[in-house]
């Protein structure tokens, strides 16, 4: 995917070469830093950019044509709405757009306004409407003619912790009744609790792809043992196994670099009258993963601004 | 279907607008106001009235055009509310032609309110309404049919700015086009390269001249059943009208069809 910036500016490649398959009845994670190319990819999935080259379908629709639109619900970032509209009525706008039968578009929208807890808001114009709010409606709007596919960029930017609360249940809801959720986002504590597979991307190119487990690194990177009983001056035998030694109230602390460290530092815990009462290896993050995948890749060059893409 | 949905949805958007009702007040203003200047000029009252109420509806079709028009489709990208139309099963020629219609049925609902309050003011003064008026109205209507779909057309593709310049200008040099012609054949004579450069001008920019009658309709205002301008003539103008309009939004159609957002 080439875009062109201006016409005396060079062009830039945007996206290059990404192969994805996203399986069926899925939560599939799309991540990569800021300008990586996550939202010019998910915009090439809903029509709103063409690709230069290559192809894609949505449940075996060419993305080119209206049909893959009428399989998928898609929530831009930060979603806008037309300011004098209601909740209702901008539901109702968007039901209609999808072909749905009057009745239908009313039952779906009175039930989505509960689910994402905008009663109260039903009637008040969008211009009155928080940022989550803004986002909860975007959500509704994207499920409301129950599409086989949802594709979501960044649902949980600028999220209060309930909110964030909100769409992941409703992603995960969106699961359970079979459906396939596409995301993109930078929050991957959330990433890592309800996506089967992620995939990474930098500088416009795919760096890895998988379920999460089979990604992440299963070598433990540390293990760290909490005893009570030490004297407050500490155990200098076991310490002396550890990274770092601490008390913390009642409990003596250790961090050890691996599993064969911590035993025998819980031995000599143990031999001086110490209780265990914590003993937890770290394995790899999702975050530590990310890190550890893009940092080794080259820093993400400035790029001009395009449009409302990252 | 997709086209009326967006129709009906840009004309209920811009009902709930609160510079509509500025601008309608203003033009209602002007047609009010017509009469005292009538008061001062001798033996014309009802022609001033006239002359001014058309001038006002004109004005105000021509102002909501260019000045909601320009914006209008820029408005929609800049403020990402075109992401989620366009994600939806609609084509994207039925989103630009759907903003164009309700566009075109606002202006309409406002012109067709601010004639009605016209032919009342006229008919308490004591004046017919005679089907000149009404030829000069249904004219002003027709203009800004093209008007709308110029000011489309550059929203399209261009900044709400560069798309106001451009859309006045045109529908400036559209009031000229008469004149170019007319000065075009006085300069053929010492350059006929000049000439035939200034007819083609012509036959490019829009003919707004053809859609103002407003000067006959006033002069043939006092006499019953007279006609502004032969029945042949206003049928050309609204043929030129529809298919210039077609033009024009066929090509914003297209500018707008290969456009990444």
């Amino acid at each position: 995917m080439v875009y062109n910036p201006g016409i005396f500016q060079k062009r830039k490649i945007a996206l290059e070469g990404l192969d994805l398959e996203v399986p069926r009845g899925s939560i599939f994670g799309f991540l990569g830093q800021n300008g990586a190319g996550k939202t010019t990819a998910i915009k090439t999935l809903v029509g709103l950019q063409y690709a230069t080259s290559g192809r894609a379908w949505v449940l075996g629709a060419d993305i080119r044509e209206r049909g893959a639109r009428e399989k998928v619900g898609f929530m831009p970032e930060n979603p806008y709405f037309y300011e004098y509209l209601t909740a209702a009525e901008t539901l109702d706008f968007y039901g209609q757009l999808s072909g749905m039968p009057r009745e239908n578009r009313r039952k779906r929208a009175a039930e989505l306004i509960e689910l994402f807890g905008l009663g109260h808001a039903r009637d008040v114009p969008m211009r009155q409407f928080s940022k989550g709010m803004r986002q909860r409606l975007g959500l509704a709007q994207a499920m409301l003619h129950e599409p086989p596919v949802v594709i979501l960029d960044e649902p949980m930017s600028g999220l209060d912790p309930l909110g964030r609360r909100d769409i992941r249940n409703a992603i995960l809801g969106l699961r359970d009744k079979g459906c396939t959720v596409f995301f993109s986002s930078h929050i991957l504590g959330d990433v890592s609790d309800i996506c089967d597979r992620v995939c990474v991307i930098h500088l416009g190119k795919k760096i890895s792809e998988g379920p999460l487990h089979s990604l992440l690194s299963s070598r433990v990177l540390e293990v760290e043992l909490a005893a009570s009983g030490a004297p407050a001056e500490g155990i200098p035998e076991a310490a002396a196994l550890a990274r770092r030694a601490w008390h913390d109230g009642a409990l003596y602390h250790l961090l050890v670099d691996s599993e064969e460290a911590a035993q025998k530092a819980k031995a000599i815990l143990e031999a001086k009258g110490a209780i265990i009462r914590l003993l937890m290896p770290h394995v790899e993050s999702l975050e530590e993963y990310f890190v550890r995948v893009t940092g080794e890749a080259p820093k993400v060059p400035e790029r001009p601004a395009h449009g409302g893409s990252e | 279907m997709s086209v009326l949905i967006i129709a009906l949805n840009t004309f209920r958007e811009a009902v709930r607008d609160k510079i509509l009702y500025v601008l309608t007040l203003f033009a209602l203003l002007l047609i009010l106001v017509s009469r005292g200047v009538g008061w001062v000029s001798y033996g014309g009252e009802l022609k001033i009235t006239t002359d001014m109420g058309l001038l006002a509806i004109w004005l105000f079709g021509a102002f909501v055009a260019i000045f909601i028009g320009t914006g209008m489709i820029y408005k929609e990208i800049d403020k990402r509310t075109l992401y989620t139309i366009l994600s939806k099963p609609i084509d994207r020629w039925q989103f630009v032609l759907g903003k164009y219609a309700g566009l075109l049925l606002t202006i309409y609902v406002n012109l067709a309110l601010l004639s009605l309050i016209l032919f009342g003011y006229l008919w308490l003064m004591g004046a017919p309404i005679g089907i000149a008026i009404l030829q000069a109205v249904a004219l002003t209507f027709c203009e800004m049919m093209v008007v709308t779909a110029i000011a489309i057309f550059f929203s399209s593709a261009s900044t709400p700015v560069l798309s106001a310049i451009f859309t006045t200008t045109l529908f400036a040099m559209g009031q000229l086009t008469k004149w170019m012609v007319d000065l075009g054949a006085i300069v053929r004579n010492a350059s006929p390269w000049v000439g035939k450069v200034m007819y083609a001008f012509y036959l490019l920019m829009p003919n707004l001249h053809n859609f103002n009658v407003r000067q006959e309709a006033v002069n043939a205002a006092g006499t019953a059943g007279a006609l502004a301008i032969p029945a042949s003539q206003m049928l050309n103008a609204m043929v030129y009208g529809a298919a210039y309009t077609a033009a024009l939004l066929l090509a914003a159609m297209l500018l707008f069809r290969r456009r990444n957002f």
